[in-house]
C-alpha cells in the first residue's frame, strides 16, 4: 500500500511538471459522449506517470466477473477492456476521482473494491480503531492495575517469589539467561518444592 | 451469575445474528443498476452492415438493448427467444444488440445460422457496456420513448420476462 | 441399496451422539465413571459410523454409482479415479459428511489420549464434542444429505466435479488439510468449556488444551498457505491472497488461536490471563462456525461459495446456539476461574504478550467487520458495496509490522519485571541486526518505507529469534564444562517446543519478509504476440512458437508454447505452455497459468486472449522470493509439530521430574 502510495504522489508530481494543455486536447473533446463525464478535473496524462496512476486507480475497481480481484490484478478481458477505460479517462485528464464516481454511476457502489469513507460505510472504517483503541486502553489499565501490584510484591518479597519459583518450575521452556540471580537459601526452598510436586 | 460478561456478550452477539439472518435471503450475486430511472448512456456504435447507429437514433420508441456474445451459454439459449420478440414487437419496440468482446467474423457465422433479431452493434473497446455497467452477458435494458432506461435484466430471458419488461414501456 | 447403507450409518452416528452427549454431562455432574465410559463407547461408535458412511461414499463415487444423490451430483464416468475419490469435498453435501468423519475421528483421539485428572473435566468435555458431533451429524442426516437416493430414471453419466477442482494437484490437499484445521478446533473448545463448567483449569488441563490447540493452529498455517498456493497456480492473476471471505474465514480462528497459543503461556508462566485465554480458545471455535456458515449459505459473494444452499439457516441456527450457550456459560461460571493478580509491566515477556494479544485480536476484529460489512451495509442501507483488497492491506499491513515488532521484541524481554538495566541491555543488543537487515533492503535498489521497515524489524526478530533459539544449546554447555565458549545442539535438540516455537517464529519472519519483497518488486509485460514474436521482461526473452487446441473431456484448452530464452546469449530455458481453459459450465474461459519457479523469483505466463488471427495475448509477471512464502509457512507447520514432541531433558536437571508430570497430560 505504501508503494501505491508512492506511486501516486510520484503521478501527481510528473502530473504538475508536465501540464502541457494542447496534447490530448483535441481527442479528448470529441469523443465524450456522455454527459455524466463532464469536464476534465486535471490535465492530460501520459507516459509513465499515466501508467502509475491507471494502476493505482484500477487496483480500486472490482473486476465485475471475477471473484473479489481488482481490474488491475484480473487478467479477463473484461477487466482489461476496463483498465483501458480507465487509462483512456485519465488520459484525458479526469481525475481519478473522476473515474471512479463514473464506474459507480455505472455499476453501483459495489464496483469500488473499498467501500467510500462517507455515511454509514465510516463504521467499516473507524470501528478498527476504536476496537484497538479500546484495547490499549484496557491493556493500560491492567499494567497500571499490575504496577501497584508490583509495588505491593516488593514489600513482602519472599513468600511471592517462592510460590513464582513453583510457577517458573513448571516453565515449558527453561531460560536461565532470564532468571533472576538464584541465591543458596532460595534454591533449598526450590528444592523443597520440586520435591512436594513430584509425583 | 457475571453480569458484565452477560451484557457484554449481548450486545455483540444479537446483532451478529441478526445481520447474518438478515444476509440470508439474500443473492450476493444479484446487483441493482443505479442506471435503472436514468437517461440511457450515450453512445455511437457501428453495426455489423456499417451503419452507424446512436442513443438519439433511437428516440421516440421504447427499445431493448442486450448485450450478448456467442461464448455465452446463457445468450445461446435467449436466442432464439429474442429472435420470437423481435418479430412480435416488430413494429412498436426496436431490438437491439450489442456484441460483447466477440469478433464480427465469430457473429456473423452465428446469425447466419442461427437468425437475427436486430442490428448487432461492435463494441469494440468495450466502452458502451462499461457505460452501461454491464456485469456479464447477457444483460437486458428496457429503454422509454424519451431513452430513459426503465429496466434492467440480468442472465437468459424468457418469453413471460420480455412481455412483462416491455409491458411498462408500452 | 448404497444410498440406505449411507444413511442407516449416518443414523447410527447420529444415535451414539444423541444418546452420548447428554451421558455425558450427567455423567459429569455426577462424577460417574461409568456414565464416562459408556460415553466414551458411544464417541467409538460415532467414528466407526463415519469411517463406514465414508467409505461407503467413496465406494458408490468409485463404482459410479448414480443412484447415490451426491454421485449424481459431481460423478463422471469420464473422471480419473483420483479425481472421482477427491471430489468427495468437491461440492457441499460431500464436504460435510468428511468434515463430520474427520470431528468423529478428533473425538475418538481425544478420548483414547485424555488424561483429565478429574472425571467431570472428561466428561464434560466429552459431552461438548458429543453435541457438535450431533449437529453434524445431524447436518449429514438432513439437509446437506449426500446419500439421497436419486429419482428414476438413474442417470447413466454425471457432470462431473467443479472444473476449478480439477485443474491442480494441491487441491487434492489443500480442502481436507484445512478441514482438519477447522474441526480440530472443537477440541481446545470442548476442554475450555469444559473448565468452564467444571469451574476449574489446572495447569495439566490448560498444558492439554495448548497441545489440542497447536493441532488446528498447524493445519490451518498449512491449509491457508495451500490455498493461496492453490490460487497463485490456478487462477491466473499472478497473486496469492485476495482477501477473499474464506479466506478470511480461515484466517479468522487461525488469528485468535494463535492469540490462545501466547495468552495461555503467559498463564502457564505466570498464573494470569486465566479466563482471557479460554474466551480466545472459544471465539477461536465460533469463528470456525462463522466460517463454515459464511462459505456454506452463499451469503457472501466467493470463489469457494457454494451458491444458495439450503444449509445457512441450520448452520445459523447452530451458531446462534453455541454463542448463547457460550455467553450463558462464561457469565456463569468466569468468576470461579481464579488467575492470579496481574503482574505484568509492559516491558516484559509477559507485556509483549499482552500487547501481542491486543494485535491480534484487533486484526481479528477487523478482518471480521471487513469481510462481513458488505453484509451490513446490505441490511442497514440496502445498497451492495464491496470491500477487498485495497481496504484489507491498507488496515491489515500497520497491524502486521505491529507483530513483527512484537515478534523480535518480545522474547527478548525477560519474564517478570526486573531492573530497566536488563531491559535495555536485552531490547539493545540486537540493533545492529535491524540496521543490517536495512541496509540488506535498502540494497535490493527500491527503498520504499514499508521495506525499510521491513529490513529493520526482520533483522531485530531474526536476531533475537536465533539468540533465544540457540540459548539452551550454550547455556547447557557453559554450565557443565564451566567455560563460555562451546554449544551444544543436543541441548537445543532436548527441547523441542522451545525450538519448535522459534522454527514458527522464524518462519513467520521468513514469510513476512519474503511477501513485502513480492509486492514491492513485482514487475509485469504485456504483449500481443504473432507466432515467432517475441517480448522481454527481466532477464527473459520469451518467443511465442504456436497455438494449440487440446479437447479434454470437460473442457477445451487453447495453449500457447512459450520458449523462455535468457535474454543475453539467447540461450534456451524452458518451455512454458500458459493455457485458457474453456469449460462449457463457466461464463468466461479461465486461464490456466504457467510458472517457472526458482530460488530467486518466478516467470508466471498467462494466456490472456486469442485472435482470429492466430495472435496471443501474453500477459508476464516476473515476482521475486515467492517460494520463500510457501516455505516459510511450510517452516511454521514444521514448527509447531515439534512444539507437540514431548521435551527430554537430561535426568540432571532440576527441572527433570516436575516437567514430566507436566508432560502426562499434554501426551
Amino acid at each position: 500500500m505504501a508503494t501505491r502510495g508512492v506511486g501516486l504522489g510520484l503521478a501527481l508530481l510528473a502530473l504538475l511538471l508536465t501540464s502541457a494543455p494542447a496534447l490530448v486536447a483535441q481527442d479528448s473533446a470529441a469523443v465524450e459522449l456522455d454527459p455524466r463525464l463532464g469536464v476534465p478535473d486535471d490535465a492530460p496524462l501520459s507516459g509513465p506517470a499515466l501508467e502509475a496512476l491507471t494502476q493505482e486507480i484500477s487496483s480500486l475497481i472490482r473486476c465485475p466477473v471475477c471473484q473479489g480481484l481488482s481490474v488491475a490484478d484480473s487478467p479477463t478481458t473484461s477487466a482489461v477492456a476496463m483498465q483501458d477505460e480507465v487509462r483512456r479517462l485519465l488520459a484525458a485528464g479526469y481525475s481519478g476521482d473522476q473515474v471512479l464516481v463514473y464506474f459507480e454511476t455505472s455499476y453501483g457502489e459495489f464496483i469500488r473494491l473499498e467501500p467510500k469513507a462517507q455515511g454509514f460505510n465510516l463504521v467499516v472504517w473507524i470501528a478498527p480503531f476504536a476496537f484497538l483503541l479500546i484495547g490499549a486502553a484496557l491493556v493500560a489499565m491492567r499494567v497500571r492495575s499490575s504496577r501497584a501490584q508490583l509495588a505491593d510484591n516488593a514489600s513482602r518479597s519472599a513468600p511471592r517469589s517462592a510460590s513464582q519459583s513453583q510457577e517458573e518450575s513448571q516453565d515449558v521452556d527453561h531460560d536461565p539467561h532470564n532468571e533472576p540471580e538464584r541465591d543458596p537459601s532460595l534454591e533449598a526452598y526450590r528444592q523443597r518444592v520440586r520435591e512436594e510436586v513430584k509425583p | 451469575m457475571n453480569r458484565r460478561v452477560l451484557v457484554v456478550g449481548a450486545i455483540l452477539v444479537l446483532p451478529l445474528v441478526w445481520v447474518l439472518g438478515m444476509g440470508l435471503g439474500k443473492d450476493p450475486k444479484r446487483i441493482e443498476s443505479p442506471l435503472v430511472g436514468k437517461p440511457a448512456p450515450a453512445f455511437e456504435l457501428v453495426d455489423l452492415a456499417g451503419n452507424t447507429v446512436r442513443l438519439e437514433d433511437l428516440a421516440g420508441k421504447p427499445a431493448l438493448i442486450n448485450f450478448w456474445s456467442t461464448w455465452c451459454v446463457p445468450c445461446v439459449y435467449e436466442h432464439p427467444v429474442l429472435v420470437a420478440a423481435a418479430r412480435r414487437y416488430r413494429d412498436r419496440v426496436q431490438f437491439i444488440g450489442v456484441i460483447y468482446q466477440d469478433e464480427p467474423t465469430t457473429i456473423r457465422a452465428y446469425l447466419a445460422r442461427s437468425g437475427a433479431w436486430g442490428p448487432s452493434l461492435i463494441d469494440p473497446t468495450g466502452r458502451t457496456a462499461i457505460a452501461f455497467g454491464v456485469y456479464g452477458v447477457p444483460e437486458t435494458f428496457i429503454l422509454d420513448r424519451s431513452g430513459t432506461i426503465t429496466a434492467k435484466y440480468d442472465g437468459a430471458l424468457d418469453p413471460a420476462t420480455v412481455d412483462a419488461l416491455l409491458a411498462e414501456v408500452l | 441399496m448404497m444410498s440406505l447403507l449411507g444413511q442407516s450409518l449416518v443414523l447410527v452416528g447420529l444415535a451414539a451422539c444423541a444418546v452420548g452427549a447428554p451421558l455425558a454431562f450427567t455423567a459429569g455432574a455426577r462424577r460417574s465413571q461409568v456414565g464416562v465410559t459408556a460415553a466414551r463407547w458411544l464417541a467409538h461408535l460415532f467414528s466407526v459410523a463415519m469411517v463406514l458412511a465414508t467409505a461407503t461414499m467413496i465406494v458408490a463415487l468409485v463404482r459410479h454409482d448414480f443412484s447415490v444423490s451426491y454421485v449424481a451430483e459431481v460423478g463422471s464416468l469420464a473422471t480419473p479415479l483420483v479425481i472421482t475419490i477427491v471430489s468427495l469435498w468437491s461440492s457441499l453435501a460431500g464436504s460435510i459428511l468428511l468434515w463430520g468423519l474427520i470431528l468423529a475421528l478428533f473425538t475418538t483421539i481425544y478420548c483414547l489420549t485424555d488424561r483429565a485428572s478429574q472425571i467431570d473435566e472428561s466428561a464434560y468435555t466429552l459431552g461438548t464434542l458429543l453435541s457438535v458431533g450431533l449437529f453434524f451429524s445431524f447436518l449429514i442426516a438432513g439437509p446437506a444429505n449426500p446419500f439421497g437416493t436419486t429419482p428414476s430414471p438413474i442417470p447413466l453419466d454425471g457432470p462431473g466435479p467443479n472444473p476449478l477442482l480439477q485443474n491442480h494437484a494441491l487441491m487434492i490437499i489443500h480442502p481436507p488439510t484445512l478441514y482438519l484445521g477447522y474441526v480440530g478446533m472443537v477440541v481446545p473448545f470442548a476442554i475450555a468449556l469444559a473448565a468452564l463448567l467444571a469451574g476449574r483449569m489446572p495447569a495439566k488441563r490448560l498444558q492439554t488444551m495448548r497441545t489440542w490447540l497447536l493441532v488446528p493452529v498447524g493445519f490451518l498455517s498449512l491449509g491457508i498457505m495451500l490455498g493461496g498456493w492453490w490460487s497463485y497456480e490456478v487462477l491466473g492473476w499472478g497473486g496469492y491472497w485476495a482477501w477473499d471471505p474464506v479466506e478470511n474465514a480461515s484466517l479468522l480462528p487461525w488469528l485468535t488461536a494463535v492469540a490462545a497459543l501466547h495468552s495461555a503461556m503467559a498463564q502457564q508462566r505466570r498464573g494470569t490471563l486465566k479466563a482471557w485465554t479460554i474466551i480466545l480458545v472459544l471465539v477461536s471455535f465460533l469463528l470456525t462456525i462463522l466460517g463454515t456458515f459464511l462459505t456454506r449459505s452463499g451469503v457472501v459473494n466467493s470463489v469457494h461459495a457454494f451458491s444458495q444452499s439450503s444449509i445457512g439457516p441450520t448452520i445459523l441456527t447452530f451458531f446462534g446456539i453455541c454463542l448463547v450457550a457460550v455467553v450463558v456459560i462464561l457469565a456463569l461460571r468466569v468468576d470461579r476461574l481464579q488467575s492470579a493478580p496481574a503482574s505484568e509491566a509492559l516491558t516484559s515477556r509477559a507485556g509483549a504478550i499482552l500487547l501481542n494479544n491486543l494485535v491480534l485480536v484487533a486484526f481479528t476484529f477487523t478482518v471480521l467487520i471487513g469481510t462481513l460489512f458488505p453484509i451490513i451495509a446490505e441490511a442497514v442501507r440496502g445498497v451492495k458495496v464491496s470491500v477487498g483488497e485495497p481496504y484489507f492491506n491498507r488496515m491489515a499491513i500497520p497491524l502486521g509490522f505491529g507483530l513483527l515488532f512484537l515478534l523480535g521484541v518480545g522474547p527478548a524481554l525477560p519474564w517478570g519485571t526486573s531492573d530497566s538495566r536488563q531491559v535495555r541491555k536485552a531490547l539493545l543488543t540486537p540493533l545492529p541486526a535491524a540496521l543490517v537487515g536495512m541496509v540488506l533492503m535498502a540494497w535490493l535498489g527500491k527503498p520504499s518505507g514499508s521495506l525499510l521497515l521491513t529490513g529493520a524489524l526482520g533483522g531485530y526478530a531474526l536476531w533475537v529469534t536465533f539468540d533465544q533459539a540457540l540459548r539452551p544449546g550454550r547455556a547447557g554447555r557453559g554450565k557443565r564444562s564451566g567455560t563460555r565458549q562451546g554449544f551444544s545442539l543436543l541441548a537445543v535438540m532436548r527441547s523441542p517446543r522451545r525450538l519448535g516455537a522459534y522454527v514458527v517464529h522464524f518462519g513467520f519472519i521468513m514469510t513476512f519478509i519474503a511477501i513485502a519483497v513480492s509486492s514491492t518488486f513485482q514487475t509485469d509485460a504485456e504483449a500481443t504476440l504473432q507466432a515467432g514474436d517475441t517480448m522481454e521482461i527481466g532477464e527473459y526473452q520469451l518467443r511465442f512458437e504456436a497455438l494449440r487446441v487440446v479437447e479434454e473431456p470437460h473442457l477445451t484448452a487453447q495453449r500457447a508454447r512459450m520458449v523462455v530464452l535468457r535474454r543475453e546469449g539467447g540461450k534456451e530455458l524452458a518451455i512454458l505452455e500458459p493455457a485458457l481453459n474453456v469449460y462449457p459450465s463457466q461464463r468466461e474461459p479461465l486461464a490456466a497459468p504457467a510458472v517457472r519457479s526458482s530460488p530467486t523469483h518466478d516467470l508466471y505466463l498467462t494466456l490472456m486472449n486469442t485472435g482470429l488471427d492466430g495472435t496471443v495475448g501474453i500477459r508476464a509477471i516476473l515476482t521475486p522470493a515467492v517460494i520463500w512464502i510457501w516455505i516459510g509457512v511450510l517452516m511454521m507447520s514444521l514448527g509447531t509439530v515439534l512444539c507437540l514432541m514431548p521435551n527430554r531433558r537430561p535426568s540432571t536437571t532440576l527441572e527433570g521430574p516436575v516437567e514430566q508430570a507436566t508432560e502426562g497430560g499434554a501426551a
